[in-house]
Protein backbone atom coordinates (compact mmCIF):
# COMPACT_ATOMS: atom_id res chain seq x y z
CA UNK A 1 0.00 0.00 0.00
CA UNK A 2 1.05 3.54 -0.58
CA UNK A 3 -0.14 6.71 1.15
CA UNK A 4 -3.02 8.22 -0.90
CA UNK A 5 -2.09 11.51 -2.52
CA UNK A 6 -4.91 13.44 -0.84
CA UNK A 7 -3.47 12.70 2.61
CA UNK A 8 -1.34 15.44 4.14
CA UNK A 9 2.07 14.31 5.42
CA UNK A 10 3.96 16.93 7.47
CA UNK A 11 7.72 17.05 6.91
CA UNK A 12 10.47 18.63 9.04
CA UNK A 13 12.63 21.53 7.77
CA UNK A 14 15.75 20.63 5.75
CA UNK A 15 18.99 19.35 7.33
CA UNK A 16 20.73 22.70 6.93
CA UNK A 17 18.30 24.44 9.33
CA UNK A 18 18.53 22.88 12.82
CA UNK A 19 16.12 24.28 15.42
CA UNK A 20 18.82 25.87 17.56
CA UNK A 21 21.75 28.27 17.02
CA UNK A 22 25.03 26.90 15.66
CA UNK A 23 26.76 27.80 18.95
CA UNK A 24 24.15 26.53 21.43
CA UNK A 25 26.61 23.90 22.72
CA UNK A 26 29.78 25.97 22.14
CA UNK A 27 32.59 24.93 24.48
CA UNK A 28 30.75 21.79 25.59
CA UNK A 29 31.66 18.17 24.94
CA UNK A 30 29.08 15.48 24.28
CA UNK A 31 29.71 11.75 24.53
CA UNK A 32 27.47 9.66 22.29
CA UNK A 33 27.39 5.92 22.88
CA UNK A 34 26.84 3.87 19.76
CA UNK A 35 27.51 7.09 17.91
CA UNK A 36 29.18 5.64 14.86
CA UNK A 37 26.05 4.78 12.91
CA UNK A 38 22.28 4.90 12.82
CA UNK A 39 20.37 6.80 15.48
CA UNK A 40 23.53 7.48 17.50
CA UNK A 41 25.18 9.09 14.51
CA UNK A 42 22.06 11.22 14.05
CA UNK A 43 22.34 12.34 17.68
CA UNK A 44 26.05 13.05 17.33
CA UNK A 45 25.42 15.01 14.13
CA UNK A 46 22.71 17.08 15.78
CA UNK A 47 24.97 17.98 18.70
CA UNK A 48 27.67 18.93 16.19
CA UNK A 49 25.20 21.21 14.42
CA UNK A 50 24.88 23.01 17.76
CA UNK A 51 28.65 23.42 18.03
CA UNK A 52 29.46 20.69 20.54
CA UNK A 53 32.75 18.83 20.56
CA UNK A 54 31.74 15.24 19.90
CA UNK A 55 33.10 11.97 21.30
CA UNK A 56 31.84 9.07 19.21
CA UNK A 57 31.95 5.87 21.19
CA UNK A 58 31.27 2.38 19.84
CA UNK A 59 31.98 -1.27 20.44
CA UNK A 60 33.96 -1.34 17.20
CA UNK A 61 36.52 1.42 16.71
CA UNK A 62 36.22 1.21 12.92
CA UNK A 63 32.54 2.11 12.99
CA UNK A 64 33.14 4.88 15.53
CA UNK A 65 35.86 6.31 13.32
CA UNK A 66 33.61 6.23 10.26
CA UNK A 67 30.93 8.16 12.14
CA UNK A 68 33.47 10.60 13.57
CA UNK A 69 34.76 11.35 10.08
CA UNK A 70 31.25 12.36 8.98
CA UNK A 71 30.80 14.58 12.02
CA UNK A 72 34.21 16.21 11.58
CA UNK A 73 32.97 17.44 8.20
CA UNK A 74 30.51 19.68 10.07
CA UNK A 75 33.52 21.48 11.48
CA UNK A 76 33.66 20.51 15.16
CA UNK A 77 36.40 18.67 17.06
CA UNK A 78 35.69 14.95 17.25
CA UNK A 79 37.22 11.91 18.89
CA UNK A 80 36.42 8.29 18.16
CA UNK A 81 36.95 5.57 20.73
CA UNK A 82 35.83 2.04 21.50
CA UNK A 83 34.24 0.93 24.75
CA UNK A 84 31.98 -1.81 26.05
CA UNK A 85 29.39 0.16 28.04
CA UNK A 86 28.54 -2.97 30.08
CA UNK A 87 31.79 -2.49 32.02
CA UNK A 88 31.93 0.29 34.59
CA UNK A 89 35.77 0.49 34.63
CA UNK A 90 35.81 0.64 30.82
CA UNK A 91 33.30 3.47 30.84
CA UNK A 92 35.37 5.38 33.42
CA UNK A 93 38.48 4.93 31.27
CA UNK A 94 36.59 6.11 28.21
CA UNK A 95 35.50 9.30 30.00
CA UNK A 96 39.13 9.87 31.03
CA UNK A 97 40.25 9.53 27.42
CA UNK A 98 37.54 11.83 26.05
CA UNK A 99 38.16 14.50 28.67
CA UNK A 100 41.89 14.41 27.97
CA UNK A 101 41.33 14.93 24.24
CA UNK A 102 38.23 17.15 24.07
CA UNK A 103 37.81 18.60 27.57
CA UNK A 104 35.24 18.01 30.32
CA UNK A 105 32.13 16.12 29.22
CA UNK A 106 28.85 17.79 30.20
CA UNK A 107 26.45 16.19 27.70
CA UNK A 108 25.68 12.50 27.22
CA UNK A 109 23.56 10.63 24.71
CA UNK A 110 22.87 7.05 25.74
CA UNK A 111 22.11 5.35 22.46
CA UNK A 112 24.14 2.13 22.47
CA UNK A 113 21.86 -0.80 21.95
CA UNK A 114 21.19 -3.92 19.99
CA UNK A 115 17.81 -4.95 18.64
CA UNK A 116 16.62 -7.78 16.41
CA UNK A 117 13.36 -9.68 16.00
CA UNK A 118 13.42 -13.05 17.74
CA UNK A 119 10.87 -15.24 19.50
CA UNK A 120 11.19 -15.16 23.27
CA UNK A 121 11.85 -18.90 23.40
CA UNK A 122 14.71 -18.49 20.96
CA UNK A 123 16.55 -15.71 22.79
CA UNK A 124 19.84 -17.17 23.94
CA UNK A 125 21.21 -16.22 27.32
CA UNK A 126 23.96 -14.35 25.50
CA UNK A 127 21.47 -12.44 23.36
CA UNK A 128 19.29 -11.58 26.36
CA UNK A 129 22.32 -10.39 28.29
CA UNK A 130 23.66 -8.37 25.38
CA UNK A 131 20.45 -6.51 24.55
CA UNK A 132 19.36 -5.83 28.11
CA UNK A 133 22.74 -5.02 29.59
CA UNK A 134 23.98 -2.72 26.82
CA UNK A 135 20.87 -0.58 27.24
CA UNK A 136 20.17 -0.93 30.97
CA UNK A 137 23.62 -1.37 32.55
CA UNK A 138 25.28 0.74 29.86
CA UNK A 139 22.95 3.66 30.50
CA UNK A 140 23.54 3.24 34.24
CA UNK A 141 27.32 3.17 33.92
CA UNK A 142 27.59 6.11 31.51
CA UNK A 143 25.03 8.28 33.31
CA UNK A 144 26.46 7.74 36.79
CA UNK A 145 30.02 8.24 35.56
CA UNK A 146 29.01 11.58 34.06
CA UNK A 147 26.99 12.58 37.13
CA UNK A 148 29.86 11.86 39.54
CA UNK A 149 32.22 13.96 37.42
CA UNK A 150 29.77 16.85 37.07
CA UNK A 151 28.93 16.85 40.78
CA UNK A 152 32.63 16.80 41.69
CA UNK A 153 33.28 19.77 39.38
CA UNK A 154 30.13 21.65 40.40
CA UNK A 155 29.15 21.68 36.74
CA UNK A 156 25.71 21.39 35.19
CA UNK A 157 24.90 18.93 32.42
CA UNK A 158 22.27 17.11 30.43
CA UNK A 159 21.62 13.52 29.42
CA UNK A 160 19.33 12.18 26.71
CA UNK A 161 18.37 8.52 26.43
CA UNK A 162 17.25 6.82 23.23
CA UNK A 163 14.16 4.88 24.26
CA UNK A 164 11.47 3.44 21.98
CA UNK A 165 7.81 3.90 21.11
CA UNK A 166 6.85 0.40 22.30
CA UNK A 167 7.81 0.96 25.93
CA UNK A 168 4.26 1.25 27.27
CA UNK A 169 2.66 -1.53 25.22
CA UNK A 170 5.16 -4.37 25.09
CA UNK A 171 6.62 -5.56 21.80
CA UNK A 172 5.73 -9.18 20.96
CA UNK A 173 8.60 -10.71 19.01
CA UNK A 174 11.18 -8.46 20.64
CA UNK A 175 11.06 -9.28 24.35
CA UNK A 176 14.64 -8.35 25.18
CA UNK A 177 14.36 -4.89 23.68
CA UNK A 178 10.89 -4.33 25.13
CA UNK A 179 12.34 -4.85 28.61
CA UNK A 180 15.51 -2.86 27.95
CA UNK A 181 13.90 0.23 26.43
CA UNK A 182 11.31 0.59 29.19
CA UNK A 183 14.04 0.37 31.81
CA UNK A 184 15.76 3.28 30.08
CA UNK A 185 12.58 5.34 30.25
CA UNK A 186 11.81 4.64 33.89
CA UNK A 187 15.40 5.23 35.01
CA UNK A 188 15.27 8.53 33.11
CA UNK A 189 12.60 9.80 35.49
CA UNK A 190 14.32 8.61 38.65
CA UNK A 191 17.81 9.80 37.71
CA UNK A 192 16.30 13.19 36.83
CA UNK A 193 14.97 13.35 40.39
CA UNK A 194 18.27 12.14 41.88
CA UNK A 195 20.30 14.80 40.10
CA UNK A 196 17.90 17.75 39.85
CA UNK A 197 19.62 19.47 42.78
CA UNK A 198 22.93 19.35 40.87
CA UNK A 199 21.55 20.91 37.71
CA UNK A 200 21.87 17.70 35.75
CA UNK A 201 18.86 17.13 33.51
CA UNK A 202 17.82 13.71 32.20
CA UNK A 203 15.26 13.18 29.44
CA UNK A 204 14.44 10.51 26.89
CA UNK A 205 13.06 10.37 23.39
CA UNK A 206 10.77 7.38 22.84
CA UNK A 207 11.54 7.06 19.18
CA UNK A 208 9.42 5.43 16.52
CA UNK A 209 10.66 3.99 13.27
CA UNK A 210 13.63 5.94 11.89
CA UNK A 211 15.12 3.77 9.13
CA UNK A 212 18.86 4.06 8.62
CA UNK A 213 21.55 2.10 6.86
CA UNK A 214 22.09 -0.30 9.78
CA UNK A 215 18.47 -0.82 10.86
CA UNK A 216 16.64 -4.07 10.15
CA UNK A 217 15.70 -3.82 6.47
CA UNK A 218 18.01 -0.86 5.91
CA UNK A 219 16.97 2.52 4.52
CA UNK A 220 16.91 1.88 0.78
CA UNK A 221 13.83 3.48 -0.86
CA UNK A 222 12.39 0.09 -1.83
CA UNK A 223 12.77 -1.16 1.75
CA UNK A 224 11.12 1.91 3.26
CA UNK A 225 8.31 2.37 0.73
CA UNK A 226 6.02 -0.37 2.10
CA UNK A 227 6.49 0.94 5.65
CA UNK A 228 5.15 4.46 5.08
CA UNK A 229 1.49 3.57 4.83
CA UNK A 230 1.34 1.66 8.12
CA UNK A 231 2.18 4.74 10.19
CA UNK A 232 -0.54 7.31 11.02
CA UNK A 233 1.77 10.20 10.08
CA UNK A 234 2.05 8.72 6.57
CA UNK A 235 5.80 8.19 6.69
CA UNK A 236 8.66 6.79 8.72
CA UNK A 237 10.72 9.26 10.70
CA UNK A 238 13.45 11.35 9.13
CA UNK A 239 16.63 10.59 11.05
CA UNK A 240 17.46 14.34 11.39
CA UNK A 241 14.25 15.09 13.30
CA UNK A 242 15.15 12.41 15.85
CA UNK A 243 18.69 13.81 16.20
CA UNK A 244 17.39 17.34 16.57
CA UNK A 245 14.86 16.51 19.30
CA UNK A 246 17.51 14.52 21.18
CA UNK A 247 19.93 17.44 21.11
CA UNK A 248 17.20 20.01 21.69
CA UNK A 249 16.18 18.57 25.07
CA UNK A 250 19.78 19.18 26.19
CA UNK A 251 19.81 22.87 25.17
CA UNK A 252 19.08 25.86 27.43
CA UNK A 253 16.09 26.48 25.14
CA UNK A 254 14.39 23.76 27.17
CA UNK A 255 16.48 24.47 30.26
CA UNK A 256 13.87 23.39 32.82
CA UNK A 257 12.90 20.20 31.01
CA UNK A 258 13.79 17.11 33.02
CA UNK A 259 12.45 13.65 33.78
CA UNK A 260 10.44 13.61 30.55
CA UNK A 261 9.98 10.83 28.02
CA UNK A 262 8.87 12.42 24.77
CA UNK A 263 7.26 10.11 22.23
CA UNK A 264 8.26 10.87 18.63
CA UNK A 265 6.69 8.16 16.51
CA UNK A 266 4.22 9.68 14.07
CA UNK A 267 1.41 8.14 16.13
CA UNK A 268 2.63 4.61 15.41
CA UNK A 269 2.30 3.34 18.98
CA UNK A 270 -1.26 4.71 19.19
CA UNK A 271 -2.79 2.75 16.32
CA UNK A 272 -5.88 1.12 17.68
CA UNK A 273 -9.16 -0.10 16.29
CA UNK A 274 -12.02 -2.04 17.79
CA UNK A 275 -11.76 -4.46 14.89
CA UNK A 276 -8.30 -5.65 13.86
CA UNK A 277 -6.94 -8.36 11.57
CA UNK A 278 -6.86 -11.84 13.16
CA UNK A 279 -4.24 -12.16 15.86
CA UNK A 280 -1.34 -14.31 14.72
CA UNK A 281 1.18 -15.31 17.39
CA UNK A 282 4.68 -14.06 16.54
CA UNK A 283 5.83 -17.68 16.17
CA UNK A 284 3.34 -18.31 13.34
CA UNK A 285 3.90 -15.12 11.35
CA UNK A 286 5.06 -15.83 7.82
CA UNK A 287 7.50 -12.93 7.79
CA UNK A 288 9.07 -13.67 11.16
CA UNK A 289 8.28 -12.23 14.61
CA UNK A 290 7.91 -8.69 13.27
CA UNK A 291 5.79 -9.94 10.39
CA UNK A 292 6.96 -7.67 7.60
CA UNK A 293 10.35 -8.96 6.48
CA UNK B 1 18.85 30.46 13.19
CA UNK B 2 15.67 29.78 11.26
CA UNK B 3 12.52 30.96 13.03
CA UNK B 4 10.40 27.92 13.92
CA UNK B 5 7.04 29.51 13.17
CA UNK B 6 7.65 32.00 10.37
CA UNK B 7 4.46 32.42 8.31
CA UNK B 8 2.34 30.47 10.84
CA UNK B 9 -0.82 31.98 12.27
CA UNK B 10 -1.32 31.05 15.91
CA UNK B 11 -4.13 31.53 18.38
CA UNK B 12 -3.69 31.12 22.11
CA UNK B 13 -6.83 30.56 24.15
CA UNK B 14 -6.29 30.96 27.90
CA UNK B 15 -3.71 32.57 30.14
CA UNK B 16 -0.08 31.81 29.27
CA UNK B 17 2.21 34.83 28.72
CA UNK B 18 5.33 32.65 28.31
CA UNK B 19 3.68 30.72 25.48
CA UNK B 20 2.54 33.88 23.72
CA UNK B 21 6.05 35.30 24.04
CA UNK B 22 7.72 32.15 22.69
CA UNK B 23 5.36 31.85 19.72
CA UNK B 24 5.92 35.50 18.84
CA UNK B 25 9.69 35.18 19.25
CA UNK B 26 9.67 32.29 16.76
CA UNK B 27 7.90 34.40 14.16
CA UNK B 28 4.28 33.31 14.62
CA UNK B 29 1.57 35.79 13.69
CA UNK B 30 -0.74 35.83 16.73
CA UNK B 31 -4.43 36.25 16.00
CA UNK B 32 -7.61 36.09 18.04
CA UNK B 33 -9.98 34.98 15.30
CA UNK B 34 -10.09 33.64 11.78
CA UNK B 35 -8.05 30.84 10.21
CA UNK B 36 -5.04 29.61 12.16
CA UNK B 37 -2.34 26.99 11.67
CA UNK B 38 -1.65 26.62 15.37
CA UNK B 39 -4.14 26.45 18.22
CA UNK B 40 -2.83 26.50 21.79
CA UNK B 41 -5.52 25.90 24.39
CA UNK B 42 -4.50 26.68 27.95
CA UNK B 43 -6.67 25.96 30.99
CA UNK B 44 -5.46 25.94 34.58
CA UNK B 45 -7.57 24.17 37.20
CA UNK B 46 -9.38 25.80 40.13
CA UNK B 47 -8.00 25.34 43.67
CA UNK B 48 -7.95 21.69 44.77
CA UNK B 49 -10.67 20.50 47.12
CA UNK B 50 -11.52 17.01 48.41
CA UNK B 51 -13.99 15.25 46.11
CA UNK B 52 -16.70 14.99 48.78
CA UNK B 53 -16.70 18.77 49.19
CA UNK B 54 -17.18 19.47 45.49
CA UNK B 55 -20.65 20.34 44.29
CA UNK B 56 -21.73 19.01 40.93
CA UNK B 57 -21.74 22.51 39.46
CA UNK B 58 -18.09 22.98 40.46
CA UNK B 59 -17.22 19.52 39.14
CA UNK B 60 -18.92 20.29 35.85
CA UNK B 61 -17.23 23.70 35.52
CA UNK B 62 -13.78 22.08 35.75
CA UNK B 63 -14.67 19.44 33.20
CA UNK B 64 -16.18 22.07 30.92
CA UNK B 65 -13.02 24.23 30.99
CA UNK B 66 -10.51 21.37 31.12
CA UNK B 67 -12.07 19.00 28.61
CA UNK B 68 -15.30 19.91 26.78
CA UNK B 69 -14.30 23.36 25.49
CA UNK B 70 -10.92 22.03 24.47
CA UNK B 71 -12.49 19.26 22.40
CA UNK B 72 -14.80 21.68 20.65
CA UNK B 73 -12.00 24.18 19.98
CA UNK B 74 -9.78 21.43 18.53
CA UNK B 75 -12.61 20.16 16.37
CA UNK B 76 -13.26 23.65 15.03
CA UNK B 77 -9.62 23.97 14.04
CA UNK B 78 -9.66 20.54 12.39
CA UNK B 79 -12.86 21.35 10.50
CA UNK B 80 -11.36 24.59 9.22
CA UNK B 81 -8.08 22.92 8.23
CA UNK B 82 -9.89 20.21 6.30
CA UNK B 83 -12.13 22.78 4.61
CA UNK B 84 -9.15 24.69 3.25
CA UNK B 85 -7.03 21.59 2.61
CA UNK B 86 -4.13 22.36 4.92
CA UNK B 87 -2.62 20.73 7.96
CA UNK B 88 -2.54 22.30 11.41
CA UNK B 89 -1.64 21.61 14.99
CA UNK B 90 -3.26 21.72 18.41
CA UNK B 91 -1.43 21.92 21.71
CA UNK B 92 -3.37 21.54 24.93
CA UNK B 93 -1.70 22.95 28.04
CA UNK B 94 -2.76 22.34 31.60
CA UNK B 95 -1.74 21.19 35.07
CA UNK B 96 -0.39 17.73 35.99
CA UNK B 97 -3.04 15.04 36.43
CA UNK B 98 -2.60 14.36 40.13
CA UNK B 99 -1.46 17.77 41.35
CA UNK B 100 -4.97 19.21 41.96
CA UNK B 101 -8.45 17.94 42.77
CA UNK B 102 -10.31 14.92 41.47
CA UNK B 103 -12.21 17.20 39.10
CA UNK B 104 -8.95 18.17 37.44
CA UNK B 105 -7.63 14.58 37.58
CA UNK B 106 -10.66 13.49 35.58
CA UNK B 107 -10.33 16.32 33.07
CA UNK B 108 -6.57 15.92 32.59
CA UNK B 109 -6.75 12.14 32.24
CA UNK B 110 -9.53 12.45 29.71
CA UNK B 111 -7.58 15.13 27.87
CA UNK B 112 -4.47 12.94 27.66
CA UNK B 113 -6.25 10.04 26.04
CA UNK B 114 -8.26 12.43 23.84
CA UNK B 115 -4.90 13.79 22.65
CA UNK B 116 -3.69 10.30 21.73
CA UNK B 117 -6.95 9.59 19.95
CA UNK B 118 -7.23 12.79 17.92
CA UNK B 119 -3.54 12.65 17.04
CA UNK B 120 -4.19 9.41 15.15
CA UNK B 121 -7.71 10.18 13.96
CA UNK B 122 -6.52 13.36 12.26
CA UNK B 123 -2.99 12.24 11.35
CA UNK B 124 -3.65 11.94 7.62
CA UNK B 125 -5.25 15.38 7.60
CA UNK B 126 -1.80 16.63 8.57
CA UNK B 127 -3.21 17.77 11.91
CA UNK B 128 -1.05 17.04 14.93
CA UNK B 129 -2.39 17.05 18.50
CA UNK B 130 -0.17 17.14 21.59
CA UNK B 131 -0.52 17.99 25.28
CA UNK B 132 1.79 19.49 27.91
CA UNK B 133 0.73 18.93 31.52
CA UNK B 134 2.93 20.89 33.89
CA UNK B 135 3.17 23.13 36.93
CA UNK B 136 5.82 25.17 35.13
CA UNK B 137 4.70 28.39 33.50
CA UNK B 138 8.09 29.70 32.42
CA UNK B 139 10.29 29.99 29.38
CA UNK B 140 10.80 26.25 28.91
CA UNK B 141 7.04 25.70 28.68
CA UNK B 142 6.80 28.47 26.09
CA UNK B 143 9.64 27.05 24.02
CA UNK B 144 8.35 23.49 24.29
CA UNK B 145 4.93 24.58 23.02
CA UNK B 146 6.55 26.57 20.20
CA UNK B 147 8.56 23.49 19.24
CA UNK B 148 5.45 21.30 19.22
CA UNK B 149 3.68 23.90 17.08
CA UNK B 150 6.49 23.92 14.53
CA UNK B 151 7.36 21.63 11.63
CA UNK B 152 10.38 20.48 13.64
CA UNK B 153 7.84 18.38 15.56
CA UNK B 154 6.30 17.02 12.35
CA UNK B 155 6.73 13.46 13.65
CA UNK B 156 5.37 14.21 17.14
CA UNK B 157 1.65 13.64 17.51
CA UNK B 158 -0.49 12.13 20.23
CA UNK B 159 2.26 12.90 22.74
CA UNK B 160 1.54 13.88 26.33
CA UNK B 161 4.51 15.33 28.15
CA UNK B 162 5.44 17.45 31.14
CA UNK B 163 8.27 19.87 31.83
CA UNK B 164 9.53 19.23 35.34
CA UNK B 165 9.97 16.34 37.74
CA UNK B 166 6.51 15.97 39.21
CA UNK B 167 4.54 16.86 36.12
CA UNK B 168 3.34 13.40 35.18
Amino acid sequence: MTVPTHHIVPEPPPFSTPPYPADVFAGQTVLVTGGGSGMGLAMATAFAQGGAKVAVMGRRIERAQQGAAQIAAIGVPVHALSCDVRSGPSVAAAFDEVEQVLGPVSLLANNAGANFPVLAENISVNAWNAVTRIAIDGTFHCSTELARRLIARGQRGAIVNNSAQYIWTGFPGDAHSAAAKTAQATMTKKMAADWAAYGIRVNAVAAGFFPHASSTGGDAPEAIAPLQAMIPAGRTGRIREFGWLSAMVCTPILGQLTGQVIVQDGGESLRRSLMLPDFIPPRERAGGPWGWQ
Amino acid sequence: MTLWLADKRARVIGDAPAIVAALAAQGAHLVTEGDVDVLVHVAWPPPARPAHELGHDEWRATLDAGLDRRFHAARSLADACRARGTGGTVIFVGAPEQAWGSDHAAAAGALGNLTKTLGVEWARDGIRVNTVLTSSKGETLGNLVAYLASDYAAYVTGAVTGVGLDDR
